[in-house]
């Protein structure tokens, strides 16, 4: 690494940390988008209304309420009130103006059955109600899934053009090595060995600026999180943040260090080639 | 089978360190070297004269296997060139130390770091060869502070001397040195190819390329002459002429 971090090298650090820092806040990007798709995903496929159709209110709805709640695969459920009923239809009606509704929410566990609206009508039957249980369809999901997996597409596809220009970039260190890889060729070593050194050379530059990228997004994604969410503590963003979540900025600088070398390797044995090509 | 005829092991036993036969070679559509017989052996110094564009350099470039004869056979340290593979191509090239006309080095290292990256491509340790590297810097001429300044900062001469230092530093079998005393006043340029010459005594064989036919003066030298790509040997003692000499 002598003199590793003078002029054009220095130039070549801050492109490498620049690309990886791109990489790693795309990283941590997509995991938000995949986390809040996932909620919403949840919060959309985990959902039914029942529609108590007898005995009328407030009997029936009582009595349904207890039926659901002993039923299986019920997390939560509630009666529905007119203003949350006013909220549904977006303000169109006000909450006064809502007649009496005999309606109830239903927050279903994540691992109910599809068939699920058949078992809780029979438990609304059991407790004497006849009622009518409306699911979410199985198309609800289907813009949440496709964001999840357009959030994971897009930040391995921008990952991997980073690592293209890191590769590249590195491409311009093994050119600025080119004179040792000749005199390396002139006294006798393989393209291994000269490749060989010049890639660990590049590995090593990759992995410092992969280093410094990754904590650098990290730390840009902290401050966001912290202006997106007002009032936000350090023990709530810690129990909010999963290990999983870090992924992008440990694989930074993985991720740069190979990419680095790849290139450097390519490069310094090109060189080689030429420097010891039997003409 | 091929493998069979890619060494002669008895030849480079019996002291033949590069032996050309017929061998023609060229780049492109040129043919630079044509039925060229020449051979170095050890203990020898070969000086190769001729004029400019005679096919001095593309001979060196030959002997340090980085051009391929067309036709004939070129066996360099008991191999033959046109039929082994790259690693053992490389693997011969260091036990050959070469003096190029325009030395390449890593510009922003110190003379002493380019004299010593042989050995250290050889897994050597500074401590065991700092020593021998500081006599081998002497002995070359070069000043010992001259060896700590980067190659950037050193003179032509200076230059040339640091490359025929490295080329010494991995104590090869065969030493080739491509014009070494260009840009040299004659006296420097004696001394050069006196300390060169001196290598025979350690047991390597030394060709050298010039057009300076004086350098022939500086010792027990073989005269070689080359014209338009044809090596022919001139005054050459007969065996028991030189057995004499020794």
């Amino acid at each position: 690494m002598k003199n590793a971090l003078t002029g054009v090298e220095r130039a070549l650090f801050w492109t490498l940390v620049f690309a990886a820092f791109a990489a790693a806040a795309a990283g941590l990007a997509a995991r938000a988008v995949d986390r809040l798709a996932a909620e919403r995903q949840a919060s959309l496929t985990q959902y039914a209304i029942v529609r108590v159709v007898a005995p009328d209110a407030p009997a029936g709805t009582a009595a349904a309420m207890a039926a659901l709640n002993r039923a299986a695969h019920v997390e939560q459920a509630t009666p529905m009130s007119a203003a949350r009923a006013a909220q549904l239809l977006g303000g169109a009606v006000p909450p006064g103006e809502i007649p009496a509704i005999q309606l109830i929410e239903l927050t279903l566990e994540p691992d109910a059955p599809g068939d699920v609206g058949d078992s809780l009508e029979a438990a609304l039957a059991e407790g004497g109600v006849t009622g009518e249980v409306t699911l979410a369809p199985p198309e609800a999901d289907a813009l949440a899934a496709r964001l999840r997996l357009a959030a994971v597409w897009g930040a391995a596809l921008f990952a991997a053009v980073m690592a293209l220009i890191i590769s590249l970039a590195a491409r311009g260190l093994a050119a600025r090595r080119r004179e040792l890889v000749t005199v390396m060729a002139d006294c006798g070593a393989t393209q291994a060995q000269a490749a060989g050194r010049i890639a660990d050379e590049a590995t090593l530059l990759g992995l410092y600026a992969g280093l410094v990228g990754g904590l650098l997004a990290g730390a840009a994604g902290l401050a966001v999180l912290l202006i997106a969410i007002p009032g936000v503590d350090v023990d709530a963003l810690r129990t909010m943040i999963l290990p999983i979540d870090l992924a992008p900025i440990a694989a930074a600088p993985l991720g740069a260090a190979i990419a680095a070398g790849a290139g450097a390797r390519a490069a310094a044995g090109f060189f080689h080639g030429q420097a010891a090509r039997l003409g | 089978m091929a493998r069979q005829n890619s060494f002669d092991t008895d030849l480079f036993e019996r002291g033949v360190l590069a032996r050309l036969s017929g061998v023609d070679a060229g780049y492109g559509a040129a043919t630079v070297l044509r039925g060229v017989d020449f051979e170095a052996r050890k203990g020898e110094v070969a000086l190769v004269t001729g004029p400019e564009a005679a096919g001095k350099t593309s001979l060196m470039h030959l002997l340090r296997l980085t051009l391929a004869p067309r036709a004939g056979r070129a066996l360099i340290l008991g191999a033959d060139i046109a039929r082994v593979g790259a690693r053992t191509r490389a693997k011969i090239k260091r036990r050959i130390g070469y003096v190029a006309e325009n030395p390449v080095f890593v510009e922003h290292w110190s003379a002493f770091e380019n004299i010593v990256l042989p050995l250290k491509m050889a897994g050597a340790r500074a401590r065991d060869y700092t020593l021998d590297v500081h006599e081998l810097v002497d002995f070359v001429g070069l000043a010992s502070a001259a060896s700590d300044l980067a190659m950037e900062k050193l003179s032509g001469a200076e230059r040339r001397r640091v490359a025929i230092a490295r080329a010494l530093a991995i104590k090869p079998d065969l030493i080739l040195a491509d014009d070494p005393t260009a840009g040299m006043s004659p006296a420097e340029g004696r001394r050069i190819v006196r300390v060169l010459a001196e290598m025979r005594r350690v047991g390597a064989g030394v060709v050298i390329a010039s057009q300076d036919e004086s350098l022939a003066e500086c010792g027990p030298i073989l005269r070689w002459r080359i014209e338009r790509g044809r090596v022919s040997p001139v005054d050459h003692p007969t065996r028991a002429e030189a057995e004499a000499l020794e």
